[in-house]
Formats: structure tokens, sequence, C-alpha cells
């Protein structure tokens, strides 16, 4: 009964090769539909003086005059190549642009993404321990609190009180000027954003880990594991947990981009160079190479973890194959 | 009494699991139900006899066969969509878990109501109300349950419900997908004396599906026993109950516990050796009315 | 003959929204080493719960309200959630109703067989907990055991499963079983293989079996001895047959009368009229005098106690009064069937 796995693949790549398609003629024609003019971004105050003639000239340069399914084809060539243009703003080849930066926000994603991970895990299975006890009262009381306080207001609430206030901490930037490889300085400089990060989206996994474990210990196989003379602790960890695990590694992989993405804004309030700063600044100037790029890493990145958590579901979880299986005897070939 | 309502001819109904591979839950059934008879359809889980109803009640289409109730075949889209305001009306069918047929977010007036609403009939008794409590009665509960959510009622009350909800639209066929299974014995014999009631006063035609075949000797007129898909025996219920031909019925009859404790300590029981069932056979008539799946050359 | 379990008095309550329901009320019973003692009742009437209080695997809400449980000779009421583990799968186990839920879908069978023996020797090398998992299947009737042991709860059929779970609740050799309506998930062919095979491990091994079961039918097969139990009650309690030949309570009359197989060629099945009572405020006099047709004046006023029939028959019911008019029962002698 076992499938191919060249068709399993296969199929999963070809699902990912049309999202990515749709994607991008999705992004492409609805950042030009957007009101504004996109030499604003790479003549900046000079447009305001520019004749229409000059204007004109200027966007047949920019290749902004073609009708918009000759730009996007024209855009598509250049991108097989490996060739995304420049940046209208920053006059720069689009890849060097966001080069130069996406170390940053894979620093604060990345790390925070794991903490969450371990923190959730952790609150969850305590919280799930001590069921209804104080501890489990207080943390869910607390997290519900937190994830209520909008990200910004918590951003500029903890510059107000560790930066500003106390000055333990820097309030802005990815490091001190002229300290770019001092590791401590950098890892100064990320607590603040990063406790931004971890507190906004912990709780909601904290909450499902938690549920998730209360549900399975009111299954009966809990009853028959107590009945064989387990303790919690075995139960908890050896059966509870493990059924699921699998389910919250794969949501796990679904919320990447999620947690990773919700960096922008903190990465805008924090002044952090990063890629969030960057896409909130493409699309508000018209910078449509840039913009698409981002937009384009965005995507593909939620696609490819929608893929990746579905194929870690069915590989950890029995159950999913079981479908296909069903009783053997019954199963006839056709 | 002899005219059939439901002639069911070489139905058979395969579920696709994927490309390569597929259940036959039906393999070429043929069974006939007349008019006013109660007809019963025994066998385990996964032999295909809740497909059956469900064909029956065009919840799947079957993949091959015909399905002809009032001489209109069910199955064919054509005649289904001419007739289908009759068809809904006068079939209904009572499933085995009332707690999830029944919606717990309405009263069981309005749940009692519903199918009368839908098909715009003017309450006989005055209002909906009246004939919720009517039908109510029939059951056997009184109208006080009238306003309770399916939540508050046991199972035996919730099945009770879910018969008055069949009944109010008087319908000619009512198929009972295993009604007791979930039910206490106590229970059980009270909604099996309710569908005989039902038949008897009422001329109501029941299918009534079971997985075993204790409750059907007192209920039904005929039975057919079905196994892996296939109608194994069919005969009229003294006749099978007396005089069983095929292995399977046998080893099922045996399973029925007697009520002794020294006679049921040793009585041997009759297993079903699974690997002996022949798929191939022919339904042969062994006696009137009394058919058998046997292979031909055992004649 | 030395009890090896003793309940005296037992009550057990659950909080619940709608008040606190008395599920099991003032139940005493004995079990002896190597028999099968069936509980029956309708649905609600707290004979599940009766099982979980014994082993203390009561939800949360539930509580044990007064009594004690005795296990040989010692009193367990008290001990504590650590003591009990050293008990559960050495001296008590149990089979649920529902095999496929109640084994872990994610774990080979084999391996959660093999912890319920690591549970209580867990210095025991490899290869011995594999052979006796081994040993478990062969004994249970699980055939091809090499091959079965690494598949999961859904590549087995019901009975299989059912099983399974029989080898896990025997896995440390207990001397009790408690068996919770174990054949009504299953087919009715398997029902009796299941049984069987309880009867069988009860003669091989000599464990003693408390199977709870709606249904009088099924468990004449192999039951010694019968408790009838009522709104938390136990209303009768006596040898098979004692019970089924000489039933004395009107409640077990309306459960045997209800059978179908003891109304062949009655035109319409006895039935037992209404539904048990709600346990959250139960009536102070006799639960089941409502739905009794042989009701006295006195059941409407006063709890019955339990009268004395022979050593080993005992009956709540007035009908058994030496004041009360005689009642000849509708049912009962060896001629029923």
């Amino acid at each position: 009964m076992r499938k191919n796995p060249f068709a399993y693949y296969g199929k999963k790549l070809l699902v990912f090769l049309v999202s990515v398609f749709i994607l991008s003629v999705a992004v492409f024609y609805i950042s030009r539909l957007a009101p504004g003019d996109p030499l604003m971004s790479y003549y900046g105050e000079r447009t305001e003086k520019m004749s229409v003639a000059e204007k004109n000239a200027a966007r047949e340069k920019l290749g902004l005059n073609d009708p918009i399914h000759i730009q996007y084809i024209r855009w598509v060539e250049n991108a097989a190549k490996g060739d995304f243009g420049i940046s209208f703003q920053y006059k720069q080849d689009v890849m060097e642009v966001i080069g130069s930066r996406i170390g940053n926000t894979l620093l604060l994603g990345g790390i925070g993404f794991v903490l969450t991970f371990a923190g959730a895990l952790l609150l969850g299975v305590l919280c799930a321990w001590f069921e209804d006890k104080w501890i489990d009262k207080i943390l869910c009381k607390v997290g519900t609190l937190l994830s209520c306080i909008p990200e910004f207001w918590l951003s500029l609430m903890l510059i107000l009180v560790f930066a500003v206030t106390l000055h333990w901490l820097p309030s802005s930037g990815a490091y001190d000027v002229g300290h770019q490889n001092d590791t401590l300085n950098r890892i100064v400089h990320l607590i603040l954003p990063m406790t931004v990060v971890v507190l906004q989206h912990l709780w909601y996994y904290a909450y499902m880990i938690r549920n998730k474990l209360l549900e399975e210990t009111r299954a009966d196989y809990v009853l028959l594991g107590k009945s064989k003379g387990l303790s919690k602790k075995e139960i908890m960890f050896k059966h509870c947990l493990r059924n699921i695990l699998p389910s919250y590694i794969s949501i796990m992989a679904i919320s990447v981009p999620h947690v990773v993405g919700g960096t922008y804004i903190v990465e805008t309030v924090f002044s952090y160079p990063g890629i969030g700063a960057l896409s909130y600044e493409s699309a508000r100037f018209h910078d449509y190479n840039l913009l698409m790029v981002l937009c384009m890493m965005t995507g593909v990145l939620v696609i490819l973890c929608n893929l990746i958590g579905g194929i870690i579901n069915e590989k950890i979880d029995p159950r999913i194959k079981a479908n296909e299986v069903v009783e053997t005897s019954e199963v006839s070939k056709v | 009494m002899s005219e059939i309502l439901l002639d069911v001819q070489h139905l058979s109904h395969m579920f696709r699991l994927s490309k390569h591979a597929a259940i036959q839950a039906v393999d070429d059934v043929s069974f006939q139900i007349k008019k006013g008879e109660i007809f019963g359809l025994v066998g385990e889980s996964g032999s295909g006899k809740s497909t059956v109803a469900r064909c029956i009640m065009n919840v799947f289409k079957p993949t091959a066969g015909k399905i002809l109730y009032h001489g209109i075949n069910v199955c064919d889209p054509k005649e289904f969509r001419r007739n289908h305001k009759m068809l809904e009306a006068t079939r209904q069918i009572i499933f085995q878990d009332s707690a999830s047929s029944l919606n717990r977010r309405m009263t069981v007036a309005d749940i009692i109501a519903e199918p009368m609403q839908i098909h715009r009939i003017k309450p006989p008794r005055g209002s909906y109300r009246a004939e919720g409590a009517f039908q109510l009665y029939y059951v056997g509960m009184d109208d006080s349950y009238l306003d309770k959510y399916p939540a508050e009622l046991s199972g035996g009350q919730r099945q009770r419900v879910a018969i008055a909800r069949a009944l109010s639209m008087e319908p000619e066929l009512l198929v009972a997908d295993e009604p007791v299974a979930s039910l206490d014995v106590s229970i059980q014999a009270q909604i099996i004396n309710l569908f005989k009631h039902c038949n008897r006063d009422h001329g109501h035609t029941i299918l009534f599906i079971a997985h075993d075949l204790s409750m059907v000797e007192y209920l039904c007129d005929r039975v057919g026993v079905m196994y892996r898909g296939k109608l194994v025996e069919l005969a009229p219920t003294g006749e099978l109950y007396a005089n069983p031909q095929h292995p399977y019925t046998r080893a099922l009859l045996s399973a029925i516990p007697i009520p002794d404790p020294i006679a049921e300590r040793n009585r041997p029981k009759t297993e079903f050796d699974e690997l002996s069932f022949d798929k191939d056979g022919v339904f042969t008539e062994m006696a009137p009315g009394h058919f058998v799946l046997r292979k031909e050359n055992n004649r | 003959m030395e009890a090896l379990l003793k309940i005296e008095n037992l009550s057990v309550g659950i909080k619940s929204p709608a008040g606190k329901v008395q599920a099991v009320r003032d139940v005493s019973f004995e079990l002896h080493p190597g028999e099968v003692l069936a509980i029956v009742g309708e649905s609600g009437c707290g004979k599940s719960m009766l099982c979980k209080a014994i082993m203390k695997l009561l939800p949360k809400s539930g509580k044990i309200e007064g009594g004690r449980i005795l296990a040989n000779g010692i009193d367990i009421t008290n001990y504590s959630e650590k003591d009990m583990r050293k008990l559960r799968g050495k001296l008590f186990s149990f089979v649920f109703q529902d095999p496929m839920s109640a084994l872990n879908p994610t774990i080979p069978i084999g391996q959660q067989i093999a912890e319920a023996i690591l549970v209580h020797e867990p210095k025991l090398p490899k290869e011995q907990v594999y052979n006796r998992v081994i040993s478990l299947m062969e004994l249970v009737g699980i055939r091809q055991p090499h091959e079965r042991y690494k598949l999961y709860p859904y590549n087995f059929s019901g009975g299989m499963r059912q099983r399974s779970v029989m080898a896990i609740a025997l896995a440390s050799n207990p001397k009790i079983l408690l068996a919770d309506e174990p054949t009504t998930a299953l087919d009715v062919t398997i029902q009796a293989q299941i049984l069987d095979l309880l009867k069988e491990i009860q003669v091989k091994l000599g464990t003693a079996t408390i199977l709870v079961s709606h249904d009088l039918g099924v468990v004449a097969r192999c039951a010694d001895r019968v408790a009838i139990m009522y709104a938390g009650k136990i209303v009768e309690i006596g040898t098979a047959e004692e019970i089924y030949y000489d039933p004395r309570h009107p409640y077990t009359w309306g459960l045997m009368q209800s059978l179908p197989a003891l109304n062949k060629g009655r035109d319409e099945l006895k039935t037992i009229p209404g539904m048990p009572p709600s346990l959250v405020n139960p009536p102070a006099h006799d639960a089941f005098a409502y739905r009794n047709e042989y009701a006295l004046e006195m059941d409407y006023h006063q709890q019955p106690p339990m009268f004395q029939i022979t050593d080993t028959h005992y009956a709540a019911t007035w009908l058994l009064d030496p004041r009360a008019p005689k009642v000849a029962p509708p049912i009962g002698g060896k001629a029923n069937v």
C-alpha cells in the first residue's frame, strides 16, 4: 500500500509551484493598483519639479509605461536569470538591499521563534500539570492580559521603563555605532525586541498545549494507563505529550511565518534594521522591485512551512496513515 | 399486503479510498419489502447494512443496481427530481446515535415540527406545537418534554423523539438504522414495542437494521442476513430461526445469549470461520421464500 | 473463605452542574478469589462509578463519601495516589467498554502491553519482557503475536483490540479484573468469544472478575454470582442460579422479562415502565417504587433493608417482609427457557 515517493513529493512540488505563481501574479498586480507615484521613491523630492515629458521619460526608463502583463513577463524573465531589478529608493540591487538586512531579522525572528516554541511547551505542560491550581490560574490570567496588549504599546512601555527610565537597555538599533562586531552589544540590543516578539506569541501556543494536553488526559487510554499503575508523570510525558507533539510541531511549522513576520511591527518601533522595516518602506514608497521580492520571500516561506507542517504531521502520526490502510481484509485492489 | 413497496435490485456500492483501493461495502444485494411489512436487515459492523439503508434514502449513490420505490427508480437523477417531494416526505430514517442526529440547539417541539415546516405541511392539529405534543404522546412521552433540549433527555427518550420526528411526516417507509443498539436492554424492549405499534396500527412499512438477531425475532416479518457486503440468507422470521442454512446465520443465532446460566454455560457456540466464506455463491431459493447464498454445485 | 475484596457501605458522590449526583449509595458486597461477580443494571445506575471508585479512578468531581474498601482485609479507602499506584495492575486492573479509545493510538500494541509489565518490574531484561508480552498475547488469543507486536491499534479489529486491552490488564497477574461492559461495543459473534475468554482466564489464572453489564442475558454465560444494581444501590445479590431461577426483587423480574429470549411467542415484549430516577436527589424511600407494579404502601415510605433469603441470596424489597402479601413471581424456575 506504500505510495510512490516520487509521485507524493512531485504532487507537493506542483502545489508549491502553482501557489508561488499565483502569489507572484497577485502581488505584482495589486502593488501596481495601489494609488501613488512610483517615481517618488526613485527621484524623491525632485519628482514634483519634473515636467510631464521628463516624467514620461523617467517612466519609460524604469519600464513603467508598458501594460502590466508585459511588465510581469519581463520581471519573470529577469527573475529567472536571478536579476530582480534595482530598488528605486536605494538605487541598489534588490538582493543587496535585502542581504544587508535579512541577518538581523533572522536573528530576531529565529531566536524568538525557538524561545516561543520552547517557552510555550514549558508553560503549557506546567499549566496542564497543575490544572486549576493557583499557578495555572495565575499563568492563564497573565497570559490573557499580555496577549491583549498591542505589540507597539508593549514595545513603547518597555522602552520607557528599561531604556528611558532605568537606562539598562538601549532603545533602538541593532548595535551601537562602531560596535558592529561586538556580540555582547548585539545581544543587549536584541533583548527588548525579542521580549516583545516572544511575549506576543507565547501565550497562544501555551494555551494550545495546555488545552490539548488536558483533552488528552480525559481520554480512556489515560484511565487504562492509570489502571496499569503508571504514574501521572509517565502518563503525561510518555502518552499525552507524545500524542499532541505531532500536531504541535506541524502547527509551529505553519506558524513560522507568523512569528517571524510578526517582527515587522517590532522592528519598526525599535528602529531595528531588518526586513520588516524595509517592507513597510517599500510598500509606502512604491518601491515595486523591492516589495515584490519581499512579498515573494514571505509568501514562499508561508507556503513552504505549510507543506512541511503537513508532511511532518503525516510522518509522525500513524493515525493519518491509518486512513490509507483501513482494514486490509476489506480493501480490494481496483 | 402483497404489493411491493421497495424493490432493491442487484445493489452494489463501493467506497473509493484512493486510486488503487476501494471497499466493496455492498455487493449485488437484492430484496423486496412489501407494503405494511417489517423487514429486518442484520449483520455485524462493516457488513454493509447501513450502506444499503443510506442508498435507499438517497444519501449514497449506488455504484450499480436499481432501487425501485413505488416503481420509481430513486437512483435515477431524473426520476428522483421529478418525484423528490413525494420521496422526501414519505421516506424517513432514524439513526442509531440520536445524540448526534438531533440538533443540540433545538427544543424537542422544534425538532418534531421541522420536517413539516420544511415541506410546508399544515399541521393537522392546529399548530406545530400541538402536533409536537401529539407525536410525543404517541411515542410515550408527555408534553412537559416539548421545551427540553436533547441533552436533557436520556438515550431512550432521545430515540423516542427521533421516532416522533420521523412519524410526524406520516411516512410510508420508515428506515431504522440500528435504533436500539446503543440502549439498555430494558429500554430496547420499549422502543421495539413502539415500532411494532407503529406498524400494526398505522401500517408504516419498516426496514429495521440491527447487528444481532435477538430483538429482530419479535419485530420483523422477514429477515435478511448480511455478511461482508453480501446478502447471505433471507427468509421469513420463523423459518430463519427454525431452519438457518448459512453458517454465518447459525453463528449469529448461537450468539444470542439465553438467560439461563446452566444451559448457557454448557451451550457450545457456533464459530464462523471467515476464511470459509464463499463470496461467489449463488443466491438460491431453498424453500418458498427462503434464500441462501451457496455454491451452485452443492445442489 | 477469606474475601479478596470487601466493600462496606460504600457511597460515591459526583459533583455536577445540577447538584451532587449520589452515584453509589451504601453498597456492600464481597468478592471471593477466583469468582466472576456480575453487576447488572441500567445505564446511570452507578455500576461504572462503583468500579472506578474501587480502583480510585474516579473523575476529579467524584469522591468517596463514606464506607470502606478492604483488599485482603486491609483498608485501602484512604490510600494515597502513590500507594494506589502500587496496587493498580498488581492487585486489580480494568477492562474498558470501548477498546479503541482505551488504547493509545500512537503506540504499538506490544509496547503498550510491555509498559504494563515494566510498571511493576522496571528492571526486567528486555528479552524477558518481550517473551512475557508474547505469552500474554497468546493467552488472550491474539494469533501471530510476533508479527502483531509492532502493529498499532488501528490495524486491529474491535475484538482484537479488546483482547489487547485484556492482555494489558493481565500483565502483572492481578488478583481482580474489573471489566466495565467489555463486550457492549463489539459485534455479537465477538462478544461470545470475549466472554468465553474471560471465563477461560478466570479458570486458568484464578483471577476474580467483576463483570459489569446492562444485559442479564450476556452475563448468564460466565457469572458465578450476580448483583443487580438500581439507582446507586444493590437491590439483589445471589449466585447465578438463585438470580436466574429464583429472582425475588421486582426490578430483577422486570429486567428478566424484557429479555427477548423470555418473550417467545408473546406479541409484545414486557417492559419496565418509566425511567430510572435522577440521582441528584434520590428518593428516601424505595427508588424503584414508581416503576414497580408490585409496589406496596411501605415502598413509598421507607427504604427496604436487605432481606436474607439464603446464605448467599439477599434482596432489598418489602415483598420479603413477613407482613407483606405473598406475590407469586412472574418469572423464575428452570421452566422459563
